[in-house]
């Protein structure tokens, strides 16, 4: 049986729980709360010593970690249906959109997110991160993310949805003819965007579409309702570190 | 159809990863060497194939593909040759993790340290001003403030310090994974192993006070079975030096 450590079902998290919905696989939820720390308590650390969410306990008894590449592990483990084109060219397409998440996207939404929905009661300092860069990140997004770093956030959300908008040109999904991992890469942290950047989807009329396409699946609207904390869209933990040297 | 890569010498980080792959693979292709320290990769001529500025390119039956790791398993699953990438589901996840490690944990520390050596040098002739419209023009905009920062000596000395821990720290972390692992996926070679000698294996010659045969000498055997491969030596055989280190 798998088993899949995860928080509120946005960002990394929604990811692979979406991909286990779509996929139809049957799996244990282990729900962890980050705003309580629980990912830094010495349990959690035995699965993922650097305390971060999602980790999948697959039944090879390994803890697999890294939302992309989880998402790969599941279409490669477990064929039908697919969730990857059948072509090389679409392929490496996916996995471009799933690093451009990873480095970019996933960063700049999870700097704007916290800043908006951060929680009311004010986080003095966080429990015992595990790592240095663990205690840097919470420490950064304690303090509050300066103006020009939310600035670079917005300006990288907007290259990317301009992006979207250019692959939505041939068809409803982001490559090739059908739904695939690119699609909830991008899902995961676009969704928030009507929220925090109230204009951007007007500019960007396609992924507006896209969105609510993608969001009204019947594997996606059972992935977000996994959550405990009511909209998984309106709240929001520290995200990845910033990838050094852009 | 013909496959074609744009790259930059001397062969290493991501044009060096995509080069290797090529040949672990027995991909024949053109080669189209770029200079980086001339900003050729800025001019409207290679703005045509990639408008994102960024090395390598694999053209292939007409299309343009850039981002070395995904340009790699498209490099497995497209063409004829041995696998680059082990069968089993778990090993390929691993594979993929410490790819990642390579290029954007171990690989940005190294960077970090390099360019800010290195890239004031690239002006050559130019002057300050000259070189800062020049880097204006890079299309990324995380890619352009770390070139400007890089030129401008601007980065925060305890950001330098930060990055020589995470160094030494991951020349530990390496070492004890190839300890009990002949290669980084598993049981066999692969793009992960491809990666790490591309994005991290010069820190044996570059900064032997953390990589040595006494503190890794796991790492150090895995270099010595890796310059073994003919892929490799190929490779070598192909490196030119008369560029900046270590791009």
């Amino acid at each position: 049986m798998l088993h899949l450590y995860h928080w509120e079902p946005n960002g990394a998290s929604a990811r692979v729980l979406i991909a286990l919905e779509e996929k139809g696989l049957a799996f244990e939820s282990r729900y962890v709360d980050l705003l309580a720390f629980e990912q830094h308590r010495p349990d959690f650390l035995r699965l993922n010593g650097n305390g971060q969410v999602p980790v999948l306990l697959c039944d090879e008894g390994t803890a697999l970690t890294g939302s992309s590449y989880i998402c790969e592990y599941l279409e490669e483990a477990f064929l039908a249906p697919p969730l990857m084109p059948p072509a090389p060219p679409d392929r490496w397409r996916v996995r471009w959109w799933q690093k451009y998440v990873d480095d970019h996207l996933a960063r700049a939404v999870s700097e704007l997110a916290w800043t908006a929905f951060r929680p009311q009661d004010p986080i003095q300092a966080p429990v015992s991160p595990p790592t240095r860069e663990r205690r840097q990140a919470w420490e950064e997004a304690v303090a509050g993310y300066p103006p020009e770093r939310l600035d670079q956030a917005r300006e990288r959300v907007a290259l990317a949805l301009a992006d979207v908008e250019t692959s939505l040109a041939g068809g409803p999904w982001l490559v090739g003819d059908g739904f695939s991992l690119a699609d909830i890469a991008v899902f995961a942290y676009a969704a928030y965007l009507p929220r925090l950047l109230p204009d951007l989807p007007d500019r960007f009329p396609r992924p507006r579409v896209w969105l609510e396409r993608t969001g009204n699946r019947r594997a996606v609207r059972s992935a977000l309702a996994r959550g405990e904390g009511g909209d998984p869209f309106a709240t929001a933990a520290p995200g990845p570190e910033r990838v050094r040297w852009g | 159809m013909a496959v074609e890569l744009y790259f930059f010498q001397p062969l290493g980080t991501n044009s060096g990863r995509v080069f290797l792959a090529l040949l672990e693979k027995g991909v024949p292709f053109v080669e189209h060497e770029l200079s980086g320290r001339n900003f050729e990769h800025l001019k409207p001529d290679y703005l045509k194939i990639n408008p994102k500025g960024q090395v390598p390119a694999l053209v292939h039956d007409g299309r343009v593909l850039t981002e070395g790791m995904a340009i790699n398993e498209y490099v497995d699953e497209a063409f004829d040759g041995p696998p680059l990438r082990p069968s089993d589901p778990v090993e390929r996840w691993r594979m993929r993790l410490w790819s990642r490690y390579a290029e954007n944990d171990l690989g940005r520390c190294l960077m970090m340290v390099n360019w800010n050596r290195v890239v004031p040098g690239f002006a050559g002739g130019r002057s300050a001003e000259e070189m800062k419209r020049l880097l204006a023009t890079v299309p990324d905009p995380d890619r352009r403030r770390s070139w400007l920062r890089a030129f401008e000596q601007k980065t925060p000395p305890e950001q330098i310090d930060e990055a020589h821990r995470r160094i030494r720290e991951g020349a530990e972390k390496v070492e004890t994974h190839l300890r009990g692992s002949p290669w980084f996926a598993g049981r066999s070679h692969s793009l992960a192993d491809v990666d790490f000698l591309n994005f991290c294996g010069f820190m044996a010659r570059w900064m032997p006070e953390v990589m040595n045969e006494r503190d890794t000498p796991a790492t150090i055997e895995w270099l010595a079975r890796m310059e073994e491969r003919p892929a490799l030596k190929d490779m070598r055989a192909r490196t030119r030096f008369d560029g900046p280190p270590g791009r």
